[in-house]
């Protein structure tokens, strides 16, 4: 997910209160093994609500290319804030 | 006693990477073995010399010869297995768009492994390792890009 997040960011995310869009950040159950979370982007939302997801740096992204389209009950967070490392804390888009 | 990181720390961790973490990928491992296969020509060709000639020296010659034959074919099946794991696991579409005779050239290569292991012949030994060469600069290439 470089240049957006990199290994070892300390990140807040908060629960849904809508849909998936895209463009969002998301926490996502990894349809290969329900245990392991992950974050990708979302790229589309298909019409029946299963989100297309991708990682920011395409060459190097295991994503819905690889596990297909994600539906969205696996979706179950957004990532909003980081608050480690000091020098880029903010928000995150 | 807990510390103050242990307490800001989150609690859940997320995964941007596969299974495995990216950039574990190296073109070197196809690289030592085709050298192994050209060089193991060049011992298999002395041998061959020896082999068979009467005298003391006939059985250690036998089994250099024999040992020679089985390294190229062992490094030749490695170096089509670390080019396959290459061409599937590592290159993306984006990496085809960018190179489009990927394909052709790993198809080639991959070739070249078997038609070592079925000849003793310096020329596809030379060959493979030229072909594993221009893999690894696309491989470097694309490292360098991202």
């Amino acid at each position: 997910m470089e240049p957006t997040l990199r290994e070892g960011d300390w990140l807040v995310a908060v629960a849904p209160w809508r849909r998936p869009r895209a463009g969002d950040l998301v926490v996502l159950r990894d349809p290969r093994d329900a245990r392991r979370l992950l974050v990708k982007r979302v790229r589309a939302v298909r019409a029946d609500g299963a989100c297309e997801v991708a990682g920011d740096e395409p060459a190097r992204s295991t994503d819905s290319r690889a596990f297909g389209p994600v539906p969205p009950g696996e979706v179950v967070a957004w990532v909003a804030f980081r608050y480690a490392p000091l020098g880029r804390i903010g928000r995150v888009r | 006693m807990f510390s103050i990181r242990s307490l800001l720390a989150p609690r859940l961790t997320v995964h941007a990477h596969c299974d495995i973490p990216c950039g574990i990928y190296d073109p070197n491992a196809a690289k030592v073995a085709s050298d192994t296969v050209a060089k193991m020509v060049e011992k298999i060709d002395a041998a061959a010399q020896g082999a068979w000639q009467r005298g003391p020296d006939a059985m250690t010659h036998q089994n250099n010869l024999v040992r020679s034959i089985a390294v190229k074919e062992e490094h030749a099946q490695i170096c089509k297995r670390e080019l396959l794991i290459l061409w599937t696991d590592y290159f993306k579409p984006e990496h085809l768009e960018k190179y489009p005779q990927l394909h052709e050239t790993f198809w080639k290569a991959a070739k070249l492994c078997s038609k070592n292991k079925q000849s003793v012949d310096a020329q596809a030994a030379a060959d493979l390792q030229a072909a594993v060469k221009e893999i690894s600069d696309i491989f470097w290439a694309t490292k360098q890009a991202a």
